[in-house]
């Protein structure tokens, strides 16, 4: 195989094999990005890059590529763009690969994206004219071959591209198998979805190794006991641990007069799950980093470096 | 294989009605597909008489045809009762779409200025599981792939119609649309493949549909 091509800081920490942090901005329902530009910001001495949300959920919120271009030239932090085949047909998608690449952007996610009916603009028409696999398999022709569709593009872009992974899927088998093809179709590096069980995790990440695509673990640590609470909740397929909820409340509750306590707590309860967990993947060889999914916890970086670094 | 059809409101139809200014109509009623619906046949025809008659309407006649939608039923319904037609400002129909399009087509060479109304949604052509419960199973996408997908439509049974699946919204081999309550088409298809032993099929990276032949009036002509 010739030499990896490099087109991004993501792309060459992957190349070199370093364990690397990422991070993640969900930009809202608003023009003004100032607020997700802050938390870049203040992430950015600790990552590699940001990804950029797509609006997750089907809620419609600015575009995902104006706002990585923002973000990326405001903050001088690398972005992720996430791109869901959900409301472009391929035709549009293929254009904003070459706009993406114009504007910066050398690092693209392929998504599926949630269904228009989950969301705040539910009578949309659903598009899904490519899927998270054909997406890959388009931003790779256009990169390596320099064609669309055969078309020869006259100056071709230059990204990296990326595919979610889900440890928590349920028959495993059907997800491994579709990851198969996600690798296939040129996939660079995987991002997972959140988890919390360590065996399930450590089962998939085992299965996929064969596939020799870089993973960056999903974690999500929690900011207080609403957010563990809501992601229990609301983020449909993942449970959080019963006891790392029972800690969460014991915090929120004995140090309620002190919110000062209650934030070092937190963070350091954080800090004491997700050492062990990511420690023991990462001496098993199969991870290539971390991905954090928190949104507004810029304060926590700081110690999942101090993970990460272990 | 049955064209599935509901009933519309009955306000709305008798909006249209007035909207229209019809006042004599004549009722063609679907002997097949819309009367296993109950939307339609003997029966349907009686209660939309019913309604029409006591909302002032003179009904000018009202007849079941087996195949509405088929041109050549049609014509010849249309020359077999071709006083009455004359005398009706308004064609009421008690069908699917086809059944509709195919009473315009006939009409509008005799009858270009007789209006066709109504009375039924179409949903899907449908499997009969039994009457009352029917399910859309396949879009007729012109492109058959169950001999890939062990039998299993990914077009109709995944709410995305991926072509890779299945998708990060499956959860515990639900679909994210619809509340987590209709299985994940492409669960299935894993599923229903691992059990023939061709999860090699399952492997396969898939192209997307190809539209380029697809969506404007597709026809089938071989004679
Ligand atoms: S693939 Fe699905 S929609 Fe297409 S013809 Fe076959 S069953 Fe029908
Ligand atoms: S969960 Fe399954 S059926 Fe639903 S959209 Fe995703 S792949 Fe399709």
């Amino acid at each position: 195989m010739a030499e990896k091509k490099v087109y991004s800081k993501l792309g060459e920490m992957l190349a070199n094999g370093e364990f690397i942090l990422t991070g993640e901005l969900e930009p809202e329902k608003t023009c003004d990005l100032s607020h997700t530009i802050q938390e870049a910001k203040e992430i950015a001495p600790y990552v590699v890059a940001a990804n950029v949300t797509d609006s997750p959920l089907g809620i419609v919120t600015i575009n995902s590529m104006a706002a990585s271009h923002i973000i990326q030239k405001e903050a001088g932090l690398e972005v992720i763009w996430q791109l869901t085949v959900r409301d472009v047909n391929k035709l549009g998608i293929a254009g904003m690969i070459m706009g993406g690449h114009a504007l910066g952007l050398r690092n693209v996610l392929s998504l599926t994206g949630d269904h228009p009916a989950l969301g705040d603009m539910p009578e949309s028409k659903p598009v899904f004219d490519l899927d998270s696999a054909t997406l890959i398999r388009l931003v790779k022709d256009m990169v390596d071959k320099g064609t669309i569709n055969g078309h020869e593009i006259e100056n071709p872009p230059t990204l990296h591209v990326g595919a979610a992974a889900n440890p928590n899927s349920d028959p495993m088998g059907a997800e491994i198998l579709k990851i198969g093809r996600k690798a296939e179709a040129g996939c660079e590096f995987i991002q997972t979805q959140v988890v919390y069980d360590l065996d399930r995790t450590i089962e998939f990440l085992s299965e996929i190794k064969k596939y020799n695509v870089p993973i960056l673990l999903g974690i999500f640590p929690m900011k207080s006991y609403g957010m563990a609470k809501g992601f229990d909740t609301f983020v449909p397929g993942v449970d959080v641990p019963k006891d790392i909820l029972a800690k969460w409340k014991s915090i929120k509750t004995e140090f309620k007069d002190d919110k000062k306590e209650q934030k070092r707590l937190y963070d350091q309860a954080n800090y004491e799950f997700f050492k062990p967990f990511i420690s023991e993947l990462k001496k098993k060889g199969l991870l290539a980093g971390v991905h954090c999914m928190a949104v507004h916890y810029p304060r926590i970086f700081p110690k999942l470096m101090e993970v990460i670094k272990a | 294989m049955v064209i599935i059809t509901t009933k519309k409101p009955v306000d709305e139809v008798l909006n249209v009605l007035k909207d229209n200014n019809a006042r004599k109509l004549f009722l063609v009623s679907c002997g097949v597909c819309s009367a296993l619906c109950q939307t339609g046949g003997e029966e349907g025809l009686v209660e939309w008489k019913e309604i029409l008659e006591n909302e002032g309407y003179d009904i000018v006649n009202g007849i079941v045809v087996d195949d509405v939608c088929d041109n050549r039923e049609m014509a010849k319904v249309v020359r077999k009762n071709d006083a009455d037609v004359q005398e009706a400002d308004s064609i009421i129909t008690l069908s699917c779409g086809l059944g509709v399009q195919s009473i315009v087509q006939v009409l509008s060479k005799k009858y270009p200025e007789k209006n066709v109304f109504v009375t039924n949604n179409t949903e899907f052509m449908g499997m009969t599981e039994r009457i009352g419960r029917f399910y859309m199973r396949c879009q007729g996408c012109g492109d058959c792939l169950l001999n890939e997908t062990g039998g299993i439509c990914p077009i109709t049974t995944c709410a995305k119609s991926l072509m890779n699946g299945p998708c990060g919204g499956m959860v515990n081999e639900k679909c994210e649309v619809g509340n987590y309550e209709k299985d994940c088409g492409w669960v299935l298809i894993y599923n229903r493949l691992k059990e023939i032993g061709r999860l090699d099929l399952f492997s396969k990276l898939r192209d997307p549909v190809d539209w380029s032949e697809s969506g404007h009036q597709r026809e089938v002509v071989w004679r």
